[in-house]
C-alpha cells in the first residue's frame, strides 16, 4: 500500500512538473509563434503576387480579408460574409447575409476594427453581439482580395484538402479571370522523398497559368515530366539569361493547356493536390459570383 | 565514452535501435542531418535531466518518467524553434515531433544516464546523438544517390538509377548491408589485433 502511494505521488509530481514546464514555455512562445505564422502567410501571399524583398509591393496594394460563416437559425441555414466596407477614409466590417440560393437577406454593422478582425475569437465575440441565440454561427474560411489602386489584382485563397496521409494546407492565387497565378503548399505531412515532393517547384509551379476553362477538366497524367519544362518550372534554379523572354513565352504557351504531370511514386498525392485545387477554384468562382452579384445589385459600399 | 556512440555502439548499426526513423526518414542526406541534430539535442537534454534527478525516481516508474522527460523536452524544443527560429522550424518541425517515440533515447537513459553522473552522461549522449546522425547520413547518402540521383538536393547523376531506394523497403536493405560492413570491419580489426599479439 505504501509503495502504491509513493508511486502515485511520484508520478503525479513528475507530471505536474512537466506540465508546468510545458505550460510556461507555451505561454512564453505562443505570441511569437502566432506572429511568425502571420508573417509567413503575408509573405507567401505577396510572393504569389510576384513581390519579394528584392521587389517590394507598391504602397497602393491593399489586401482585404473576407470571412465566410454559416449561420443557423433553427432549421434554416444561410451564409454570412464578413466584408470590409469603405466608411469615410477608414475600413469597417459589415456582415452580409445571403441565403443558399444566392438571394440577399440583410446587411448588419459589426463593431470590430480590421486589426482585430484577424483573430477568430475576436470576430466571434463581435458577431455574438448581432447574432443573438438561437442563431448559431460557424466560421468556414477566409478569402483575401488583393487590390492595386482601383483595380482588383488577385484573389488569394487559403485552402485545405485531404492528401495521402493527412490534410494538405495550401495558398492559391487567382487573377480576376480566375487564371491561376501560383500555388504554394503551406503545410503537409506526406512522405518525405515521395508525396512531400508536392512542395517542389517542378510540381507546384505546373499549376501556374492554368485558365479556369482548363482547371475545370484538369487531370493528372502519368508521363515523365519533359526536361525542358522541368527546367522552366524550377525558377529558383534559373541561371541569369538561361531563359529569354521568347523562350519563356513559347514554353508557357506550349504547356499551359497540358494536364498535371504526376510525381513519380506519389500518384495519390499528385491527384489529391490536383483535385483539391480544382474543387477550390470551382467553388470559389461560384461563390464570388454570387457575392459580387449581391454587392452590385444592393449597392453595398464594399472596399474590394 | 564519447566515441562509443559513434562506432562501437552506433545506435543504428550496432544496437539496432530506432529503426523506424532510420528506414522511414533517411531518404536524403539532408533529412539525416536534420533528424540527427534534433535527436542530438533531445538526447543531451534528457540524459542530463535524468542523470540529475536519478536518485529521486522510484525504480518502478522509471520508464514513464523517461517518457515524460523526453516528451517535455521535445515539446519545449518544438515550441522554442517555432517561435524564435521559424526558418529552422520549417525544415525540422516535422522531425522534432517524431522523436518522442525514439527507442534510442529511452534506452540510453535506462542504460547510462540513470546510473552515471551528469558529466559522463552528457558525453555519452553527445556521442550517441552524433552516432545517430552519422548513421542517418550514411543511409541518406546511399539512398539519395541511388534513389534520386542527387546529393543535398543537387543533381549529381542527372537521372534516377533505382527508384526503389527511396521506398521504405530499401531502408531495410541499406541498414542490413551497412550492418554487415560494420561487423566485417570489426572482425578484420580483431584479427589484426590477434595476429599482432
Amino acid at each position: 500500500m505504501k509503495q502504491i502511494l509513493r508511486i502515485t505521488i511520484g508520478l503525479t509530481i513528475s507530471c505536474l512538473i512537466a506540465a508546468f514546464v510545458m505550460g510556461a514555455v507555451f505561454t512564453q512562445t505562443d505570441k511569437a509563434k502566432k506572429h511568425n505564422e502571420y508573417l509567413n502567410v503575408q509573405e507567401t501571399m505577396l510572393g504569389l503576387l510576384g513581390y519579394s524583398k528584392a521587389k517590394p509591393a507598391p504602397s497602393d496594394l491593399k489586401l482585404y480579408n473576407i470571412y465566410r460563416y454559416i449561420i443557423e437559425d433553427g432549421e434554416v441555414k444561410y451564409l454570412g460574409y464578413m466584408i470590409p466596407v469603405q466608411k469615410g477614409s477608414k475600413i469597417a466590417y459589415r456582415l452580409l447575409t445571403i441565403d443558399l440560393k444566392g438571394k440577399f437577406l440583410d446587411l448588419h454593422e459589426i463593431n470590430i476594427s480590421p486589426e482585430k478582425a484577424i483573430e477568430e475569437p475576436d470576430r466571434a465575440t463581435a458577431l455574438k453581439d448581432i447574432l443573438n441565440p438561437p442563431k448559431n454561427f460557424t466560421y468556414v474560411e477566409s478569402i483575401v482580395i488583393a487590390k492595386l489602386g482601383e483595380k482588383r489584382l488577385a484573389y488569394l485563397l487559403p485552402g485545405e484538402f485531404p492528401g495521402f496521409k493527412t490534410f494538405i494546407n495550401v495558398m492559391l492565387a487567382l487573377n480576376p479571370d480566375f487564371k491561376i497565378l501560383g500555388l504554394e503548399i503551406m503545410e503537409n505531412e506526406e512522405d518525405p522523398g515521395l508525396g512531400a515532393e508536392i512542395e517542389q517547384e517542378y510540381f507546384k509551379n505546373q499549376f501556374k497559368d492554368k485558365t479556369f476553362k482548363k482547371i475545370k477538366e484538369l487531370k493528372v497524367v502519368k508521363k515523365p515530366l519533359p526536361a525542358e519544362y522541368k527546367k522552366y518550372l524550377e525558377t529558383k534554379k534559373w541561371k541569369k539569361g538561361a531563359f529569354s523572354e521568347a523562350m519563356i513565352e513559347r514554353i508557357r504557351r506550349n504547356y499551359q493547356d497540358k494536364d498535371i504531370y504526376a510525381i513519380t511514386g506519389a500518384t495519390i498525392s499528385s491527384n489529391a493536390v490536383t483535385t483539391g485545387v480544382k474543387n477550390m477554384v470551382k467553388k470559389f468562382v461560384y461563390r464570388v459570383g454570387v457575392l459580387d452579384n449581391v454587392i452590385r445589385t444592393k449597392d453595398v459600399p464594399a472596399a474590394f | 565514452m564519447f566515441f562509443a556512440g559513434i562506432l562501437a555502439e552506433n545506435p543504428i548499426f550496432r544496437l539496432a535501435l530506432s529503426m523506424c526513423p532510420a528506414v522511414g526518414i533517411s531518404t536524403t542526406v539532408m533529412n539525416g542531418v536534420l533528424l540527427g541534430i534534433a535527436v542530438l539535442f533531445v538526447q543531451v537534454f534528457s540524459s542530463c535531466t535524468i542523470s540529475a534527478i536519478k536518485d529521486y525516481i522510484h525504480p518502478r516508474i522509471r520508464i514513464p518518467t523517461y517518457t515524460l522527460t523526453i516528451a517535455t523536452w521535445v515539446t519545449v524544443i518544438d515550441l522554442v524553434l517555432a517561435a524564435y527560429m521559424p526558418e529552422a522550424y520549417k525544415a525540422m518541425g516535422i522531425f522534432v515531433k517524431l522523436i518522442v517515440a525514439f527507442a534510442i533515447i529511452t534506452m540510453r537513459l535506462e542504460m547510462f544516464a540513470s546510473k552515471n553522473p551528469i558529466i559522463p552522461s552528457f558525453w555519452d549522449s553527445v556521442g550517441m546523438g552524433l552516432g545517430f546522425m552519422f548513421g542517418m547520413m550514411a543511409l541518406g547518402f546511399v539512398r539519395e544517390l541511388l534513389g534520386a540521383g542527387t546529393l543535398f538536393g543537387h543533381d549529381i547523376l542527372g537521372f534516377r538509377p533505382l527508384l526503389f531506394f527511396i521506398l521504405p523497403a530499401a531502408g531495410f536493405f541499406c541498414v542490413g548491408f551497412m550492418m554487415a560492413i560494420f561487423n566485417y570491419v570489426e572482425l578484420v580489426l580483431k584479427r589484426m589485433k590477434q595476429e599482432k599479439s
